[in-house]
């Protein structure tokens, strides 16, 4: 699309009770600078076109022109040794050290490795308040961390990867260098070699940090070479293939503690995780109070107060049911397919862990802006429709003339425009 | 002209309303605009004091329940 298109011929192009969906991806993409709605005047008519810098790059990726090595260049020297297994290992064992620093600081010291992630990650777990240095010497985890914590694998290596290019300035990176290295990371091919002698610089200064997450691995012996791991490869992929991604990598990881579901829960919230991994009981101890640790499993209870405090910490109920349904002992899923599909977990329990978050959470909080003192009904109607059409709007009350939407720009545009006409 | 209110939507029962515009009355540090039974607007730079001072208050008039049970 090389010329800006009249609104009112893309109007055409939807269908009429379609207009809500077409005001919201509108909204979207200009709100993503993908596209400019020029402002409505009385002389022209609206345009809407894409802006310069998506163009060009669009057409050049379309194209496949230019030097960008946006894919990365494939090392062509073959290499020895270096296989998946390897590969997952690492990533595993850098991530795991990662998540191990986090939950120490609330673990009871239940392990002290001299090994962990490297300082550079440990403060970037500190900027991003996950951790906050305490008075002891060791450090405390925070709300972020404990949610961080129960997240899949994926969205923890974004939340860290964020947090990076939060803080790139500090480290003397440049923040729109990072993010285009991160996505021309997720498009290279898992086990396959890559170049270090193309990149530039400041990407091989980024190498050095991906190490440190276990995203990208270099072997010892030549140093030209990274070679991305699973991490990596599935940071840019969609929704679907990151399931079947994070089972594989729950499968590379269930290789350190024997099986992969673990958990058994019973219908007096009872609680048997087969397990030994410190880092899996330190989760656990998050939301469940444990009574008796044996050496290859712990047995507990899920109860009020252990739900409650759980929540105070800023852990939602359908973060520990997702943990706990993700986690689930063969032998639930075995009883749930042999009643024909029906729930992995017991519906009382996952009833009364929301039920235990609704006690506490008594309002619902939502902040934003309230319109009110409009002139006449027309201009309140208007307003509220085209609020609405937007997806901003979340309470109106007609009588009073008053709406509560979670963001103006767009609005305020809208309502300078009707004083126009 | 309209005006717009930054401000934070705070939907909830009616009795936790009530009990919202119970300490508010003191000082009318938080309430910006009652809107009906169960939704009203609060100032922004007040809502964790206000959740505070709400959980206080639930603390006086509720039993906790009883959670025993053997393990």
């Amino acid at each position: 699309m090389s010329k800006p298109l009249p609104l009112t011929d893309l109007d055409l192009w939807v269908h009429p009770n379609s207009k809500r969906q077409k005001d919201q991806a509108l909204s979207l993409l200009s709100r993503l600078h993908i596209v400019t709605i020029t402002a409505p005047s009385r002389e022209e008519p609206q345009v809407v076109s894409l802006t310069k810098n998506f163009r060009s790059a669009l057409q050049l990726a379309l194209t496949g022109g230019g030097d960008h090595q946006s894919f990365g260049v494939p090392s062509s020297d073959v290499v020895e040794d270096v296989d998946l297994g390897l590969l997952d290992d690492y990533a595993r064992t850098q991530w795991e050290g990662i998540l191990h620093y986090v939950v120490n600081s609330v673990g009871d010291g239940m392990r002290h490795d001299s090994g962990g992630p490297t300082e550079a990650v440990k403060d970037l777990l500190q900027a991003g308040n996950l951790v906050t240095k305490g008075r002891h010497a060791n450090s405390g985890i925070t709300q972020a961390g404990f949610s961080f914590l129960l997240q899949e694998v994926n969205a923890q290596v974004w939340t860290l990867l964020l947090l990076w290019i939060e803080n790139a300035e500090k480290m003397e990176m440049d923040n729109v260098d990072v993010l285009s290295f991160l996505f021309m990371l997720g498009s290279l091919e898992l086990g396959r070699a890559y170049n270090t002698t193309t990149l530039t610089e400041s990407q091989q200064r980024m190498l050095g940090h991906l190490v440190d997450f276990g995203l990208v691995y270099i072997p010892p012996s030549t140093s030209t070479q990274f070679f991305p791991t699973r991490l990596a490869t599935t940071l840019t992929s969609d929704a679907s293939a990151l399931r079947s991604v994070s089972a594989g990598f729950d499968a590379a990881t269930s290789a350190a503690t024997g099986t992969k579901g673990f958990i058994i829960i019973e219908t007096n919230y009872r609680l048997y995780a087969y397990t030994s991994s410190p880092l899996q009981i330190a989760v656990l101890s998050l939301f469940t109070k444990l009574s008796t640790r044996y050496p290859n499993m712990v047995a507990g209870r899920v109860t009020r107060d252990s739900i409650r405090q759980a929540i105070s910490q800023g852990i939602t109920s359908d973060q520990i049911i997702s943990y706990l349904s993700t986690h689930a002992h063969p032998q639930l899923l075995k009883a749930s397919a042999a009643q024909g599909g029906g729930p992995v977990l017991p519906p009382t329990v996952v009833d009364q862990i929301r039920l235990w978050q609704i006690e506490n959470e008594r309002m619902k909080a939502t902040p934003g802006f309230l319109f009110r003192d409009f002139e006449n009904q027309k201009e309140y109607e208007g307003c509220s429709r085209y609020a609405d059409e937007i997806g901003v709007l979340i309470w109106k009350n007609d009588a009073k003339r008053m709406f509560f939407v979670t963001r103006h720009e767009q609005l305020r545009d809208y309502i300078k425009s009707r004083k126009v006409k | 002209m309209p005006r717009a209110i930054r401000g934070v939507l705070v939907e909830c029962d009616p009795s936790i309303k009530s009990i919202i515009v119970k300490i508010d009355s003191e000082e009318h540090a938080y309430i910006v605009e009652e809107l009906d039974d169960q939704t009203l607007v609060i100032k922004e730079n007040m809502m964790s004091m206000l959740k505070a001072r709400l959980e206080d208050a639930l603390k006086e008039t509720q039993q906790p329940a009883d959670d025993s049970g053997s393990d």
